[in-house]
């Protein structure tokens, strides 16, 4: 059955190559050269075991085995939403591997494309890798059509990717924003089981309940530009105050209907003191 | 293949899978029935076994031995296997871990050798013989490459000789994971917390092993048999020994006994099995 | 049956990792960049050799001009150098996949099909187009997440000039997450090195005397000889608290000159 599994992705392997390239490509089992880098995403390999999944599992699951050999990065509190002037993103920065901080400079917010954002949260290679291969499948959807994606098309390249993968190991919860003519600004939420959401809201990762907590009860469709951005950045900063997982800085995106523009990289201690001071807010931290 | 006595010439377990009580209905005493899989099992266990080989440089080249002893176990079972293979005119091959395996890859360094031999005869116009580096690059690559499909060959090797155009000394060591080292003196298995002390102590860097003498060589690996039958209850007293020089190429003794023991410390131990005092 | 008489069979699983020790560290300058390692190799409680090699220096030929600059140089300045730590023999077996797609990059990007295979531009001049440190990170993040389901145990760190000739390391988790930063400590020593280089290098909570610790210290870079010193200091103290680091440290250092090479001694017990 898992041999099947195997199969079937290299099956759908060979479907992305030929779309890639056309009917007529030969010759994909002897790359070599420069042809190596043409294709656009290799044959991922599988333990030769009965089953892989369960080999990945023991070998890199730290949440069950804290002394498993290989911890992979985890990434943490990401949130995106809609009002009346588009769509904010914010992520936090932080990356853990069991209980060590990888890193506090993660770059949570993929730039597929002028026009469209994807978060990162859970295993921090899936996210970077498969949402780098979507900007491809983008633009090569551009090349073919003449015209933009929508947003609506590049989550479902995602998710029917992800969801051809089910089962074999994968982590990631992700949102896809971006603005079309045709849709307006929308969001839609993509994770590793195959799920995929249109939605105005979405706090994703660890650090989720935290942020949701800040973001459901300030949030409302007229908020102005300058109101939307500070509540996301307020609202990762409750998750990177509450949540032990998330940390580090946070980067803030407004997408338009001109694409997304960048609003910066606040530093979690920094704004953590200038809020309770301006805000007279967090009352429980003495200093 | 099975040496247990009552389950000798017996289909193994390992070849065809559990036994299927079903089939026959039998009485389910014999053996304890797991959830057994009918997959076609890999290498997951060594069998019968080669204990340690170990190998030092010296200022001209490289000594090293393994005893000729195979176990099933605990059990001594084989005698006079040898695990020095020598591979080519300046290559020693020593092998430890399953014998099954080790003679799988004897088959394989056959071919290879003569693979060479074709390419390489006095007719031929660049001659480019058998060099040990060539030969450890090719196990190390087999090594990890089985190890990746997950049906390693459950073996060490250490790869000793001399590179016949350079002169120079060449010890390296790869095991059934394709970790692979070079140092100045190397072992496996029980060795390498036993032997590999002493051999160090007389030489602990390529610049000390570059002065030391075959003499010394020899005497350090000998001495190091001799602690490792002592100590190592899958050893044996006879073992084969290979000295690569690349003046005097190989001098192969298959049949080097340990001397000079002494088994006095051995009534100061106490506690073990049966014993009271 | 197995050898071992009168139990029950022992569920026994080939377990293809092993973890062999060390530490890598990377660090940016302005315009240099540093990639060091301890040279011991162990597993358990066992060192399998004092002087193993986990950094490959991946480079265009080195001509003799520039021997004669400088006789100790290792590689030109569009080297990448290449580190991986963790289970060794997943760490050469990529390095050795990286250093292929190196070779036949430089191949395709040099190779002019009208004039043969000579590495000139039309002026005549000689052409440098090898692999950036960008495309280099990118290409290992496909190596490593081409064996996302049955990872390579390695802990890789890249370290070169980029396209403006400034310092760079790219750091990567055992399946292909990436980024770029200042400086970077992989494996054993990596919990006991990396804070110390978040205060040193990157000025982590550091503040202006007489401020109340609310005016940071700006970050400025910091100068080879500085961060040669911190590298030493590095190792030898992470030496004295780890039993997998010791025996010898190896630095590569890459500017416009070339990649030069030291060896230091680190404690042998």
């Amino acid at each position: 059955m898992l041999s099947e599994f195997a199969d079937k992705l290299q099956q759908n392997e060979n479907v992305l190559q030929r779309e890639a390239f056309g009917n007529d490509f030969k010759g994909m089992d002897n790359l070599a050269g420069n042809n190596k880098f043409q294709k656009l995403a290799p044959t991922i390999e599988m333990a030769p075991v009965s089953n892989p999944a369960e080999f990945l599992r023991a070998h890199t699951d730290d949440s069950k085995n804290p002394d498993c050999a290989i911890k992979i990065a985890h990434g943490t509190t990401t949130l995106a939403f809609r009002f009346q002037g588009g769509i904010i993103v914010a992520v936090d920065s932080r990356a853990t591997a069991g209980q060590w901080i990888a890193s506090q400079t993660v770059n949570k917010v993929i730039r597929i494309n002028p026009f469209l954002l994807g978060t990162l949260a859970g295993g921090a290679a899936d996210c970077q890798y498969w949402e780098t291969w979507l900007g491809t499948q983008c633009r090569l959807y551009e090349l073919r059509n003449k015209e933009r994606i929508t947003v609506a098309a590049a989550s479902k390249i995602l998710g029917n990717l992800v969801y051809e993968y089910k089962g074999a190991g994968l982590s990631m919860g992700t949102m896809v924003c971006g603005y079309t003519k045709k849709e307006g600004p929308s969001i839609y939420y993509v994770d590793s089981d195959g799920t995929r959401l249109k939605g105005d809201l979405f706090c994703v990762g660890s650090g989720q309940t935290f942020a949701y907590g800040v973001l459901d009860s300030n949030y409302k469709w007229d908020l102005s530009v300058e109101e939307a951005l500070y509540l996301g950045k307020r609202s990762i900063l409750a998750a990177a105050h509450r949540d032990a997982y998330s940390g580090g800085s946070i980067n803030l995106y407004h997408v338009t209907e001109n694409g997304w523009i960048y609003h910066g990289n606040h530093d979690v201690d920094k704004i953590f003191w200038e809020t309770k001071e301006s805000e007279k807010s967090f009352n429980n931290v003495i200093g | 293949m099975n040496h247990d006595p009552y389950s000798w010439g017996r289909p193994s377990d390992a070849m065809y899978g559990q036994y299927n009580n079903a089939i026959a209905n039998a009485p389910n005493t014999l053996e304890h029935h797991s959830s057994g899989s009918n997959f076609n099992e890999n290498t997951t266990r060594p069998i019968v076994t080669g204990t340690s080989v170990i190998a030092i440089k010296y200022k001209t080249g490289v000594v090293i031995a393994a005893d000729n002893l195979a176990s099933y176990g605990s059990l001594l079972r084989f005698q006079g296997i040898e695990r020095l293979h020598k591979v080519g005119k300046t290559t020693v091959v020593g092998i430890s871990g399953d014998v099954s395996d080790m003679q799988h890859l004897l088959t394989i360094l056959d071919q290879l050798e003569m693979e060479n031999n074709y390419d390489n005869d006095e007719y031929s116009d660049n001659v480019d013989e058998l060099q040990p580096s060539y030969i450890f690059e090719y196990l190390a690559n087999l090594m990890y490459h089985r190890r990746s499909k997950m049906n390693p060959l459950w073996n060490a090797l250490i790869v000793s000789g001399v590179d016949s155009k350079t002169g120079k000394p060449f010890l390296e060591y790869v095991n059934l994971l394709g970790v692979k080292y070079a140092s100045p003196s190397i072992a496996t298995g029980f060795g390498s917390h036993l032997a590999i002390p002493l051999l160090r102590k007389l030489a602990d860097s390529e610049e000390e092993a570059a002065e030391l003498t075959l003499e010394q060589a020899k005497k350090g690996i000998k001495d190091s048999m001799k602690v490792l039958f002592y100590r190592d209850t899958r050893s044996s007293k006879n073992y084969s020994l290979a000295v690569i020089d690349k003046d005097t190429g190989i001098a192969y003794d298959n049949n080097v006994d340990v001397e000079d023991m002494s088994w006095k410390f051995a009534k100061d131990i106490t506690g073990y099995g049966t014993q009271r005092v | 049956m197995s050898p071992q008489h009168g139990s029950q069979p022992i569920q026994h699983q080939f377990n293809p990792y092993s973890d062999n020790g060390g530490t890598l560290l990377g660090i940016a300058g302005e315009d240099f960049a540093i990639l060091a390692s301890d040279t011991r190799q162990s597993v358990d409680y066992s060192i399998n050799t004092r002087l193993s090699h986990k950094i490959k220096v991946i480079s265009p030929p080195v001509t003799k001009e520039m021997k004669l600059e400088s006789t100790d140089i290792v590689g030109t300045k569009n080297s990448v150098l290449f580190g991986t730590n963790g289970f060794s023999a997943d760490g050469d077996a990529l390095t050795k996949a990286f250093e292929e797609n190196w070779k036949w990059y430089v191949h395709d990007q040099n190779s002019n099909v009208e004039t043969g295979f000579e590495f000139l531009n039309e002026n005549n001049e000689e052409k440098e187009s090898f692999m950036s440190m960008q495309s280099a990170a990118r290409n290992v993040q496909h190596l490593l997440y081409g064996k996302r389901f049955f990872p390579y145990y390695v802990h890789t760190i890249l370290a070169g000039l980029d396209e403006e000739g400034k310092g760079c390391v790219y750091s990567f988790d055992p399946v292909g997450s990436y980024e770029r930063e200042q400086c970077r400590v992989g494996g054993a020593g990596a919990s006991l090195i990396m804070p110390f280089l978040d205060n040193q290098v990157n000025f982590k909570n550091q503040y202006i005397p007489g401020t109340n610790s609310t005016e940071r210290r700006k970050i400025e870079y910091l100068s080879l000889d500085e961060c040669l010193k911190l590298v030493k200091d590095a190792f030898t103290s992470v030496t004295e608290r780890h039993i997998t680091v010791g025996d010898g440290l190896e630095i590569f250092i890459i500017d416009k000159n070339g990649v030069r090479s030291e060896y230091h001694a680190l404690k042998k017990d």
